[in-house]
């Protein structure tokens, strides 16, 4: 077992950069998920740790054994593709012994594997089947006993959920964190779906652009994003950002807000942000749907929680709460209700704001203040 | 009192399908004719020939031209009578053609969609030139090529030529049916510790079976019936059967003998019909199939 280090990794196709620069420090049996939208470079850099292609620049260790130029063989890794990629002329048996036989293990030794991965997986009674007779969940576990066969000190998954429909990817992704937690060994991750680098990840590092925005635990990329497109891309409904102008002096700052006619003074937290410098003019002040509520008793005297009176563009039941769209200083803005409390489009209601957990960003750098 | 409105289009679909069926079967007729007559008269002995019509039922029914053809009719001056020994020539001929082409073209297709490398796409936009090339332009220097190597005028150069000049076709099949194939088996390949030959064979072989197939019968075919090499570069003890047939139908001494004729090219056309019947379904699968699935 061993932890993984990525150090400046670069890879560039010609003049086309699709690594500028990774770095990334990975513990022994950390599950670390990364994250971004398509042409980030995040399958771009699996594939550097896999061995498939070759950096341009930069280190890959595993352990203290540099691997940046050893064969994908060599390297001790074993890879779940989100086509699955299970050799379609072998049944499952040979498809998860497959790998072991070219390494040469006695025969007696790789069918006590084999039997061992398919009881680990529930897929005993697949064994002899062909992977064109299985679902997508099944051949979803082969593909995964096939790696877990070898015992790999590393296991990369390039989206392996993006296949299955939504019920078994739910499924599918508490049996892989279990997994997890059962063998302990590192696990490197790809995907595009945020919850599911939410749900699963130690830590996620968000890309984008061949660079890494944030590399953090899931808790402190939601609370504590690193700038706009990190504060966006993460949670669902997405965070609301407003364009608000920065009043106050001596440690006490608050930032404007204008609902149906009236402006709102919003409290800033001293601890979220020092908004010092920005006095007088504009940031962008990120807040979740979620810190947008109806009103609620023993909220309402908090010191960060204002009252505003909003008017309903449109509600969006989501069954737990009801989404509410409305218009706040001129821009969209998502607030998440109790179903029973939310206004009927075309009414006005009141909607309480807690400042304790809100964001702000720089209106040039995008960067969080 | 209202009328029900009827949307019937019960027998508007089978008056279709009448019609349809009845033009299939009449330009089927009308392409079988010509086979048709020419087992009839393969069958009819020449008196009957020669005192009857040219298209009638045979009233005798004789193997005679059939054995004719096949070892009894002089063909040019060679010793061994009849189409046997062209046709034996054909056979060593076509098998390692067929297999050695389809072979490189299998490897072939494999490198160009797995195994790319700087100017791969180039080198098979060089090697489709190859299926354009009218192969009365390379004649003459193919022969003079043929001659450097000492093998003109033998099975061996015969076998040469063919595998040359259908590894540009075997290539196109290979490659254009291996690249619908996920590249991620390939890696997962890899990462399972197979190498070049391993994927090869214990991968992508397996996978393989329908285009196999199309290229062996496309190949057979196409070599079988080929004339011009045939002609060409072939000395009296190498030359197929096409030339053999052409010899004998168009020796210009004695009579012509049209049972015989026709027996001898029904003879030479026997391997490529016998192989479309083995492996026909095959063939329109393979040509059809995009990729396997699974």
């Amino acid at each position: 077992m061993s932890g993984l280090s990525i150090q400046n990794v670069k890879k560039s196709f010609g003049q086309t950069h699709i690594l500028k620069g990774i770095d990334l420090e990975i513990p022994d049996g950390e599950f670390v998920i990364l994250v971004g939208p398509s042409g980030c470079g995040k399958s771009t850099l699996l594939n550097c740790i896999a061995g498939l292609e070759e950096v341009t620049e930069g280190r890959i260790l595993m352990g203290d054994i540099d691997m940046t130029y050893a064969a994908p063989k060599d390297r001790d890794i074993a890879m779940v593709f989100q086509s699955y990629a299970l050799y379609p002329n072998m049944n499952v048996r040979k498809n998860i012994a497959f790998g072991l036989e070219i390494r040469k293990m006695p025969k007696q030794e790789i069918e006590e594997i084999v039997d061992r991965v398919a009881k680990l997986l529930q897929i005993e009674n697949l064994l002899d089947r062909k992977p064109s007779q299985l679902s997508g969940g099944q051949r979803q576990r082969v593909a995964m006993g096939r790696s877990l066969a070898r015992q790999p000190s590393v296991f990369l998954f390039d989206e392996p959920l993006s296949n299955l429909d939504a019920k078994l990817r739910v499924e599918m992704r508490t049996e892989i964190k279990k997994l997890h937690q059962r063998l302990g060994t590192t696990i490197v991750y790809v995907t595009h779906d945020q919850i599911e680098a939410m749900t699963l990840a130690d830590r996620i590092a968000i890309m984008r652009g061949g660079e890494v925005q944030q590399f953090g635990t899931p808790q402190e990329v939601y609370d504590e994003p690193a700038n706009i497109f990190v504060a966006g891309f993460m949670g669902s409904p997405s965070m609301n950002f407003l364009r608000v102008e920065v009043g106050g002096a001596d440690g006490q700052y608050h930032v404007l807000v204008a609902s149906e006619g009236h402006t709102y003074k919003l409290p800033s937290p001293p601890t979220q942000a020092d908004l010092s410098a920005y006095v007088g003019k504009q940031v962008i002040l990120g807040i979740r749907p979620e810190q947008l509520t109806h009103v609620m008793p023993h909220l309402e005297s908090g010191p960060f929680v204002t009252k505003v009176a909003v008017k309903v563009e449109v509600t969006e039941p989501t069954g737990a709460d009801t989404l509410v769209l409305t218009r706040i200083n001129d821009e969209e803005c998502e607030c998440r209700v109790h179903p029973a409390e939310a206004g009927k489009p075309g009414e006005m209601m009141d909607i309480l704001f807690n400042m304790e957990k809100a964001v702000f960003f720089d209106s040039e750098t995008e960067a969080r203040i | 009192m209202s009328q029900t409105k009827v949307n019937d289009a019960r027998y508007k679909a089978i008056t279709g399908r009448a019609i349809l069926y009845a033009v299939l079967v009449i330009v089927a007729l009308y392409y079988l004719a010509p086979l048709f007559l020419m087992i009839v008269t393969s069958f009819r002995s020449m008196e009957e020939i020669r005192v009857g019509q040219l298209i009638e039922w045979p009233k005798t029914f004789t193997f005679d031209a059939w054995a004719a053809a096949w070892n009894q009719v002089q063909i040019g001056a060679r010793e061994d009578l009849g189409l046997k020994p062209y046709f034996m020539n054909s056979i060593r001929m076509v098998i390692p053609s067929v297999l050695l082409s389809t072979a490189f073209g299998a490897l072939n297709g494999y490198v160009l969609s797995f195994w790319k490398f700087r100017g791969s796409e180039l080198f098979f936009a060089f090697l489709l030139a190859g299926c354009f090339l009218p192969f009365q332009a390379i004649l003459l220097p193919h022969s003079i090529v043929l001659g450097k190597m000492g093998i003109s005028g033998s099975t061996l150069g015969l076998v040469f030529t063919h595998v040359v000049y259908g590894v540009a076709f075997t290539t196109l099949f290979f490659r254009n049916y291996y690249v619908n194939l996920p590249g991620e088996l390939i890696k997962a390949a890899k990462l399972d510790g197979a190498g070049f030959w391993m994927i090869f064979y214990r991968i992508i072989l397996p996978l393989s079976t329908p285009i196999l197939v199309v290229s062996i019968i496309w190949q057979f075919t196409q070599i079988w019936n080929d004339f011009l090499f045939g002609v060409v570069f072939s000395d009296p003890n190498s030359q197929p059967v096409t030339v053999g047939l052409n010899n004998m139908v168009n020796s210009t001494t004695g009579e012509k003998r049209y049972n015989v004729d026709m027996a001898g090219a029904i003879i030479a056309a026997l391997p490529t019909v016998l192989v479309y019947v083995v492996a026909g379904k095959y063939f329109v699968r393979g040509l059809t199939a995009g990729s396997v699935k699974g």
